[in-house]
């Protein structure tokens, strides 16, 4: 008996190893080699003992100044997706917690359908379209896109939320003369803030890291972080990988640290919004 | 009364209504004229019927791609939905430490596929890769991805089983927490063994959870871009490509925008077709629990 429950916890660590291996060895090794000196990155066998240093985000800082262009134009088209997504999330969210007609059940529908259809889909019209716009290479096309490809899961996530709040507090608010703007702003809006920070999660983590859409609708002006590191992976024959390691890092840093600090609001935004869209 | 108040919450609603037919609907709708016309830059479009439909399908290329799609749905999801599935168990059966390990579980989804792309490119590196040498070590055969094509699609399911699995996790760990524990204490004082009440009890409640995982990854599986186009562009020779790169090879490389509509109306009524199975199923279990 006793020997048997030393065999279950040995089994539980030996699983814990192995989970955590694969879940945090790949990124350990980009942050790792980010600062292992060059020649040591390809050594056989694989140096782990070395003295850090700094010289490939010099190197980054000197030769890839449109890396760090990359991060604010990241930054810029993330603040921007997740501003106009929660916006618009909660106000339609706040409707459909609060109503219900035969109209709005079909289109809470319509909203999930579309959740569907492939983002890949969408850029073969909208590529010569927004050329004719001349918005091609515009923050502004990835901010649209972005928030647009979650609202649907913002806005059932949002009614989710809004669902736990008890009515009364809009009926009382409303005695009191508050119109429905007013409502939404004093009442819901601090009340259903956990729901609004799992929708931030979703677009934040999403803007920042997208590939697809950056790589078809941007060309040098609004180009991201990740559109730059992946141009750094595509010069095959003089790929530098420490530089490329330390663009890596400096991209995935911020949002890892994001996504570790605000991981109860992933949960339930997952949680949420897997059963109910 | 009801017109005047739905009027009233139209301007609520319209944003995210407006984004979505916009962004999403009306260009996706554009895309069926793209797939029965014939055009290329600077070209009036020509009207073809089902021409381009009919060549997609007939195209070898397509046929491959299809094919490395579906091996990626059918082989990737279903062992990403196992170890979720035992890693939820795991956590469930107690660990020390539990919020901080979830915490180390979910870090790829932080992870954009293309940091994931230089990562994995690195760790499997044919020649000096640390995992590559560890595999070496022990004496087992190592992946070179960048010759054999089924190595690359190897280290394509690796790698989108990856940055996947803290979703997957996630649904299946959350329903798990939700069936009550009295439950299995019902069932140890009915005597049944472990086993038994993982095939009576987790295995049938966790039964809607595991349905929607599989569907959202089927359908996230099926458009799958980025992982093969940074890792192996869908080389060597086209070898690996899938439906997105196919697509997104018609219309960008080849600018044959009339195939590539084809194809994206083939990827959506595939999804549709997808959903509409796990609607069915979903039905299915509703009324054989009623």
């Amino acid at each position: 008996m006793r020997s048997g429950r030393i065999l279950v916890v040995a089994g539980k660590a030996v699983a814990v190893a192995a989970l955590l291996t694969w879940s945090l060895v790949p990124i350990a090794f980009v942050v790792m080699s980010s600062v292992k000196p060059g020649q040591e990155i390809f050594a056989v066998p694989t140096v782990y003992a070395f003295e850090p240093t700094l010289e490939h985000y010099a190197e980054l800082w000197r030769r890839w100044g449109q890396f760090f262009d990359g991060l604010i134009d990241s930054a810029i088209i993330t603040a921007g997706a997740t501003a106009l997504a929660i916006i618009a999330s909660t106000c339609a969210g706040y409707v459909y917690s609060r109503n219900s007609s035969r109209f709005l059940n079909a289109s809470v529908m319509f909203l999930i359908v579309v959740r569907l259809i492939p983002p890949i889909v969408v850029t073969l019209p909208l590529f010569p379209l927004v050329n004719i716009m001349g918005l091609n290479d515009t923050h502004i096309v990835l901010m649209v896109l972005y928030a647009t490809f979650f609202v649907s899961l913002g806005t059932v996530l949002m009614r989710t939320f809004i669902d736990q709040i008890p009515r009364e507090l809009d009926e009382a608010a409303q005695i009191d003369g508050a119109g429905r703007l007013t409502i939404l702003r004093r009442v819901i809006v601090p009340l259903a803030a956990p729901g609004i920070l799992a929708v931030a999660v979703f677009v934040v983590v999403f803007a920042w890291n997208e590939f697809l859409f950056a790589f078809v609708f941007t060309a040098t002006k609004a180009k991201t972080a990740p559109l730059v590191i992946s141009e750094m992976i595509g010069s095959i024959d003089g790929v530098d990988w420490g530089i490329l390691f330390a663009a890596s890092t400096t991209q995935l840093a911020p949002i890892l640290i994001f996504v570790v600090l605000m991981n109860r609001y992933l949960v339930a935004g997952l949680t949420a919004g897997a059963t109910k869209g | 009364m009801r017109t005047r108040s739905l009027a009233e919450l139209m301007p609520l609603v319209a944003p995210v209504h407006i984004l979505i037919l916009s962004v999403i609907v009306l260009p996706s709708i554009f895309v069926i004229w793209l797939s029965v016309t014939e055009s290329t830059y600077g070209q009036a479009p020509t009207w073809v019927g089902l021409a381009n439909y009919a060549r997609v399908l007939a195209d070898p290329a397509f046929h491959g791609a299809l094919w490395n799609t579906v091996v990626i749905v059918v082989f990737a999801v279903h062992i990403e939905l196992a170890v979720g599935l035992l890693v939820a168990l795991l956590f469930a059966s107690g660990l020390l430490l539990r919020r901080l390990l979830l915490v180390a579980v979910l870090a790829p989804y932080a992870v954009s596929e293309v940091i994931a792309v230089v990562a994995w490119r690195y760790l499997f590196d044919p020649d000096a890769g640390p995992v590559t040498l560890a595999l070496q070590a022990i004496g087992l055969p190592i992946l070179d991805w960048s010759f054999e094509p089924v190595h690359a699609m190897i280290l394509i399911g690796l790698l989108t089983i990856w940055l996947h699995l803290p979703f997957t996790f996630i649904i299946l760990y959350a329903a798990r927490l939700a069936i009550p524990s009295d439950l299995y204490e019902a069932a140890r004082i009915d005597g049944a063994t472990p086993l038994q009440a993982f095939r009576r009890v987790t295995l049938p409640l966790l039964g809607p959870a595991i349905v929607v995982a599989l569907l959202f990854r089927y359908i996230f599986a099926f458009r799958i871009f980025s992982e093969v186009w940074l890792l192996t562009g869908g080389g060597p020779a086209r070898s690996t490509e899938v439906v997105a790169v196919y697509l997104y090879q018609e219309a960008f490389s080849y600018n044959a925008f009339g195939t590539a509509a084809a194809t994206a109306w083939i990827m959506v009524v595939a999804s549709l077709l997808l959903a509409a199975g796990y609607v069915f199923l979903l039905r299915r279990q509703v009324t054989s629990n009623a």
